[in-house]
C-alpha cells in the first residue's frame, strides 16, 4: 500500500543532488527517531513514538559529490511490523538500529536484516548495523564485537553511536552516503580518482570491513 | 510619521479589543452551553441525542465540563465493563508486573512467549514517559502516570488477543484528562472495540487498506486536484492516515483541537475521522499542492502547530461525506465487497 515509484531515483535530475531513500529500522524505543532528529536537526529530546512512519530529509556534501537523503523513520513495535515492511521497498539504504542495552533489540535487528533480503535484492541496498546508547556503557548487553561479528559476517557496515550525546552520529550517515555515492560512481563506470577526499582507496570497503573505531 | 504611529496604535487596539470581545462571547457560549447540556440534554440524553438542535451544539464543541460525561454516553458500554471488572484486570496487570520484576525467565503461560509480554510491558512503561511530555502529568511522578499505566495494563490483561499497541498510550491519556479512572477504562475498551479501530490496533492489513480504499473514494470526490497531485507522486493515504487513525488525532493536532474532533467523531462514528483526514487536506491544499512526495509526506505526518479549530472546522463542514448517491458506509460495503470479488479473480491490484 505504501508508495514505491514515486520516489525520484538517483541521478534523475541533472544538476540536482542525487537523492536516496533511507529507511531506519529496528524496535521500539531503540532510537530510531532520535538518531534522525539529531542528524537532521542536531536535536536531542523526549520524542513521541512513531506511528507509521515519520519523514526527513537531508542534503549530505561529500566535497565531490553532493547527495539528498529521504529518511524514512518507522515506527518500532512488533505489531507495526507489516506496515513498515512497505515501507522499505525502493530503499537504497537501510539502516539496522539497536539498543546495546537490550539484547532482543539486537536479534531483531537481524530479523530485519532478513526480512529486508527477502525484500530487496542482495547488493542493491546498502545496510547499515548501528548499535545505539553507548551513553549507558554500565547497562551494556551487546559486547561492540559481538556487534561487529555479524555486521562482518554478513557484509554490513558497523558503527555504534549515542544519539543523546551526538557520538558518531554524523558518521553513520555520512559512511552510507559515501558508499553509495561511490556505488552510485562505479555503477556509472566513473571510477578514476578523484581529487576529493572521497577516493577508492579510503572508503571503507562494503564487504567484511567494518568502519567503525 | 508621529500620525502614522497614532493610527497604528489606534487599529492595534482595536484589534486587541476585537479579540478580547470575541473571547468574551466564546466563553459566554461555552457557559450557556453547558448549561443547556445539563440541565436539558444529558437528563434526557436517548431522546434528545439525534435531535437536530442537539447535533448542532455538539458540533459546535462540548464544554469541558461535560465533555468525558457525553463522550462516554456516545461510546456506550457493549462490552458492559463494570468498575468491578476493571479492578480485577488491573490486579492482574499488577501481579504480572510483580512476578516480572522478580522472576525474568518464566515458562510460557498463555501461548504468549513471555519475553513478547516483558517487551510489551517495558514498551507500556517507555511509552508513558512519552506521552504528551510537554504537559508534564503522564511522566514518572506525574499526577497521571500511574493512571495511565494502570489502565493500559488492565487492557493487555483484558485483551490480551489485541495487547498494547503504540498509539493507545495517547488514546488512554486523552480520556484520562476527561473522565475518571474506571470510565476511562471503560470508554477505552468500547472504542476500542470499535470495527475501525479493532482493525487498526489488530494492524489488519486488507481491512485496513479497505479503509483507505474508502477514503480515497471521498478524496477524489471532494478534492480531485490534489488527489491526482498525490497520485502523480503514488502517495497513499496510509503514509498520513496511519498516525491521523491510529492515535484519533490526539497526536497529529493540538489537544483541545483534537478534544474537538473526538467530540464529534463520537458524534458521528468513523467516518468522522476520515471526514476531518480530508478537511486538513483541504485546509492545506494550496500548499500541498506545491510539494512533492516527500515533504508532503513529512508535512502530514507532522502539521503546522499554528492549526486553528475555526479554520479546521470550516474546512471539514466544506467536505461531501456523501458520494454521489452513496454515503461513507455504503462506500465502505461496495469496497470490501469488490475487494472479496477480487480475490476471486485472484486481482493482483489488491495484493499490496
Amino acid at each position: 500500500m505504501a508508495q514505491v515509484n514515486g520516489v525520484p531515483r538517483p541521478g534523475a535530475a541533472p544538476g540536482q543532488p542525487c537523492i536516496f531513500k533511507l529507511v531506519l529500522l529496528g524496535s521500539g524505543s531503540v532510537g530510531k527517531s532520535s538518531l534522525a532528529l539529531r542528524y537532521v536537526k542536531n536535536d536531542f529530546k523526549s520524542i513521541l513514538p512513531t506511528v507509521g512512519c515519520a519523514f526527513f530529509t537531508k542534503v549530505v556534501d561529500l566535497g565531490a559529490a553532493c547527495l539528498k537523503f529521504e529518511i524514512w523513520d518507522t515506527a518500532g513495535q512488533e505489531k507495526y511490523h507489516s506496515v513498515c515492511r512497505l515501507y522499505f521497498r525502493g530503499a537504497n539504504a537501510a539502516l539496522l538500529v539497536y539498543d546495546i542495552t537490550r539484547k532482543d533489540s539486537f536479534c531483531k535487528a537481524q530479523q530485519w536484516l532478513k526480512d529486508l533480503e527477502e525484500e530487496l535484492h542482495p547488493g542493491e541496498v546498502v545496510v547499515m548495523l548501528v548499535g545505539n546508547k553507548t551513553d549507558l556503557e554500565e547497562e551494556r548487553e551487546v559486547t561492540f564485537e559481538e556487534g561487529k561479528e555479524f555486521a562482518e559476517s554478513k557484509g554490513l557496515l558497523f558503527m555504534e553511536t549515542s544519539a543523546k550525546c551526538n557520538y558518531q552520529v554524523a558518521d553513520v550517515f555520512n559512511a552510507v552516503a559515501r558508499e553509495l555515492s561511490w556505488r552510485e560512481e562505479s555503477k556509472e563506470g566513473q571510477r578514476q580518482r578523484r581529487d576529493a577526499p572521497l577516493t577508492l582507496s579510503e572508503r571503507p570497503s562494503w564487504r567484511g570491513r567494518c568502519c567503525a573505531h | 510619521m508621529v500620525a502614522e504611529a497614532k493610527k497604528r496604535e489606534i487599529k492595534e487596539a482595536h484589534k486587541r479589543k476585537k479579540i478580547m470581545k470575541e473571547r468574551f462571547k466564546q466563553e459566554e457560549s461555552i457557559a450557556s452551553a453547558m448549561v443547556i447540556w445539563i440541565n436539558e440534554i444529558l437528563p434526557n440524553w436517548e431522546v434528545m441525542r439525534s435531535t437536530r438542535r442537539v447535533r448542532e451544539l455538539w458540533w459546535q464543541g462540548l464544554p469541558p465540563s461535560v465533555r468525558g460525561k457525553v463522550w462516554s454516553l456516545a461510546v456506550g458500554n457493549e462490552l458492559n465493563i463494570t468498575p468491578e471488572l476493571y479492578e480485577i484486570f488491573l490486579s492482574r496487570a499488577k501481579e504480572r508486573w510483580k512476578s516480572f520484576s522478580e522472576t525474568s525467565s518464566e515458562n510460557d503461560v498463555e501461548g504468549v512467549s513471555v519475553a513478547d509480554r516483558e517487551a510489551s510491558l517495558e514498551l507500556i512503561k517507555l511509552d508513558i514517559s512519552r506521552t504528551f511530555p510537554s504537559l508534564y502529568i503522564f511522566q514518572k511522578g506525574g499526577p497521571y502516570h500511574d493512571v495511565l499505566h494502570s489502565i493500559l495494563g488492565a487492557y493487555t490483561c483484558y485483551r490480551p488477543d489485541v495487547g498494547y499497541v503504540q498509539g493507545m498510550s495517547f488514546i488512554a491519556a486523552v480520556l484520562i484528562l476527561n473522565l475518571e479512572e474506571a470510565d476511562a477504562f471503560i470508554a477505552f475498551a468500547n472504542l476500542l472495540n470499535k470495527p475501525c479501530q479493532l482493525a487498526f490496533f489488530r494492524v489488519d492489513h486488507s481491512m485496513m487498506l479497505k479503509y483507505f480504499a474508502t477514503f480515497e473514494v471521498f478524496f477524489e470526490e471532494n478534492l480531485s486536484k490534489l488527489f491526482l497531485h498525490f497520485k502523480s507522486y503514488s502517495l497513499t493515504p496510509d503514509i498520513y492516515l496511519i498516525d491521523w487513525i491510529f492515535t484519533l488525532y490526539s497526536k497529529s493536532l493540538p489537544l483541545d483541537l483534537a478534544c474537538r474532533v473526538w467530540d464529534v467523531f463520537c458524534r458521528d462514528g468513523e467516518e468522522f475521522l476520515f471526514r476531518t483526514g480530508l478537511g486538513i487536506l483541504r485546509l492545506y491544499e494550496d500548499i500541498l499542492l506545491q510539494m512533492d512526495f516527500i515533504h508532503i509526506a513529512q508535512f502530514l505526518t507532522k502539521l503546522p502547530e499554528d492549526i486553528t479549530s475555526e479554520k479546521l472546522f470550516s474546512c471539514i463542514a466544506a467536505i461531501q461525506m456523501q458520494n454521489s448517491t452513496k454515503k461513507w458506509t455504503q462506500v465502505f460495503s461496495s469496497v470490501m465487497k469488490d475487494i472479496k470479488e477480487g480475490d476471486k479473480n485472484n486481482s493482483p491490484a489488491l495484493k499490496s
